[in-house]
């Protein structure tokens, strides 16, 4: 909105000053653009090279030969749908129960004062550093003791609270006016309905924030999957492209394909959730 | 009053609600993070295998061989080198892109949605694409760099600049995120506040050192705190780009940690010993902040 008043603002009186100032903020945020972009399409266009065209000097960025050959490698090796749809089933489960689950805990955190909440918090934050490495080998025991070992289940369940996700919705919640509840609480709501009917649809931007790291995060988590699942059948998306892309690649053609295939699903949710995460979040409805 | 409406009438005390409200994830969280945390301080005061094949208990031995262990420490000054560098960049870069993109003009949308593509490549994906790109033999990134000029190097042989090389790109995988979080934090900055600082004849510097920085303190304070976690925890991408080399000059506390585990040693408990040296540090200077944090709340940094 401020934004706007100011375009106007601009637009009555001119600089030269101002336009070159705005010129340049143009070259220079292209220049990030084209750094952030580059990479990225160019291991888009190297997979479609054939194996003798990929070490050629000079390096071309566009494939003088285009082929399909590597894709069709990585197909032939990995059952690349079934491992979509895996990923995808836990990916949309784990996002959804965390999203829940941290944004209550969250509220709860920012708004409510409780007896032990600073000292339950102050816990949680530090459980928040322990690296995953440390805690993953007792972790597995005791998810294989709970016969979870293998299931989605064990996978899941784990991974349905967070404390960064707490964390992040706690900060956002912390800056919303204090008169929301007690509006709500005047006209007779409970306080899950204070929670779900005002504080929630006020955080949308936040929501949506979290709903595309952890989506994301579930996606490329290479590590928890490997551990926990040891079915071929049910195999994440990462694990199959792994293979692919480890440490000692020597065929470079089929690990930029395997790179594009794992980025594909996530480009194309990219695509048509953008304008929900991109666009204004301003709807707090507590603007005077 | 019949019981249950006694019931819900007890639940909906905010102060009783509260318990509800944290209780699934506090649920999940002291399952499936603190019991093993637990768990693991016992390991690592044990002599142990990563396969379980011999146990015996030292005590502090293991803590007390990490002190003298030069590689555990080299594996500090590697992991500091990338923390100092890593959070105040990506911070400072982040916070200045936003402040460049926050409108809701379509260019800023539009480089905004640019700027967070990286987080469609997993770390695997981010390593590989780079280390390929920046391949002296095949990648065209630094073919590009030679022909604007720029010395032609190795970068990931190099043992000064590798690490530098991790550096950006974890700069280059995650300012958008920051980036976008920050947006969202200055979108929901009161325009009033600076409808007033306008009055006052603020400029727009002054404007954003004065009223949006402090409107959006929380989330600084919350980019901070998990940068700063994240850095010193930093693994995934050292692991596919440099495994630690050359001569362990990319060689972090977690990538040593992973290696005496599951690569070289097979040591969990002298491995967790170390780890929980990291937590312990890592403990320390979060609880540091957070209490500053806290402290500037109390202080009507929001309200």
């Amino acid at each position: 909105m401020s934004e706007n008043v100011e375009a106007i603002h601009l637009r009555k009186h001119y600089k030269p000053s101002e336009i070159a100032l705005k010129a340049l903020k143009y070259v220079f945020l292209l220049c990030i653009a084209l750094v952030v972009l580059l990479p990225v399409l160019w291991m888009s266009l190297s997979a479609f090279r054939p194996a003798d065209q990929i070490t050629i000097f000079p390096p071309n960025f566009f494939p003088t030969v285009w082929s399909a050959e590597n894709f069709q490698q990585v197909m032939d090796e990995i059952p690349v749908v079934t491992y979509v749809i895996n990923t995808a089933k836990y990916a949309v489960i784990v996002t959804a129960l965390s999203l829940l689950f941290n944004s209550m805990a969250a509220y709860a955190f920012a708004r409510i004062n409780f007896k032990g909440k600073n000292v339950i918090f102050t816990v949680l934050i530090a459980s928040m550093m322990i690296p995953f490495q440390v805690i993953m080998i007792p972790l597995f025991m005791e998810l294989h003791f709970m016969g979870l070992y293998d299931t989605y289940a064990g996978m899941i369940i784990p991974k349905c609270a967070a404390v960064v996700g707490i964390f992040f919705m706690r900060s956002f919640f912390y800056t919303l006016p204090r008169q929301l509840e007690e509006a709500g609480r005047l006209d007779g709501l409970t306080e899950f309905g204070i929670f779900f009917r005002i504080i929630l649809p006020l955080c949308k931007s936040a929501l949506i924030t979290q709903v595309v790291l952890t989506l994301t995060g579930c996606w490329n988590d290479l590590l928890w999957p490997l551990l926990m699942i040891s079915s071929p059948e049910k195999r994440m998306l990462s694990n199959g492209i792994v293979y692919f892309v480890g440490q000692d690649v020597t065929q470079y053609g089929p690990s930029f394909a395997a790179g594009v295939i794992s980025i594909i699903p996530l480009l194309i949710m990219f695509i048509f959730g953008q304008k929900y995460f991109v666009n204004s979040i301003v709807s707090t409805g507590m603007k005077e | 009053m019949s019981w249950g409406k006694r019931l819900t009438g007890y639940w909906n005390k905010p102060q009783h609600a509260a318990y509800l409200f944290i209780a699934p994830a506090v649920l999940i969280i002291t399952l499936f993070c603190i019991v093993p945390m637990l768990a693991s301080f016992g390991i690592s005061t044990m002599n142990i295998t990563t396969y379980f094949t011999s146990s015996k208990f030292v005590g502090w031995g293991n803590f007390a061989e990490a002190f003298h262990d030069s590689k555990f420490l080299n594996s500090w000054k590697v992991t500091g080198i990338y923390t100092v560098c890593v959070v105040p960049i990506m911070i400072c870069f982040a916070l200045f892109m936003a402040a460049l993109v926050n409108s809701e003009r379509r260019s800023d949308k539009f480089f905004r949605t640019i700027f967070i593509l990286p987080i469609i490549c997993s770390s695997t994906v981010t390593g590989l694409m780079w280390k390929l790109f920046l391949d002296p033999n095949i990648g065209w990134g630094i073919y590009a760099m030679e022909k604007l000029g720029l010395p032609s190097m190795d970068i990931f042989s190099n043992v000064k600049l590798a690490i530098f090389g991790i550096v950006f790109i974890t700069v280059w995988s995650g300012f958008g995120v920051s980036c976008m979080i920050l947006v969202a934090a200055m979108q929901g900055v009161s325009t009033s506040l600076y409808e007033a600082a306008s009055l006052d004849g603020a400029n727009a510097f002054q404007k954003s050192l004065h009223v949006t920085i402090p409107g959006i303190s929380s989330t600084l304070w919350f980019i901070l705190i998990t940068q700063i976690i994240a850095s010193f925890q930093v693994f995934d991408l050292v692991y596919v780009i440099t495994n630690g080399g050359p001569a362990h000059s990319t060689e972090t506390v977690v990538s040593y940690v992973y290696s005496n585990a599951f690569t070289t040693n097979n040591r969990l408990g002298y491995s967790t010993a170390m780890s929980e040296v990291l937590f312990v540090v890592i403990l320390l200077v979060t609880v540091l902040l957070y209490s500053r944090m806290l402290a500037q709340e109390k202080n009507g940094g929001a309200q």
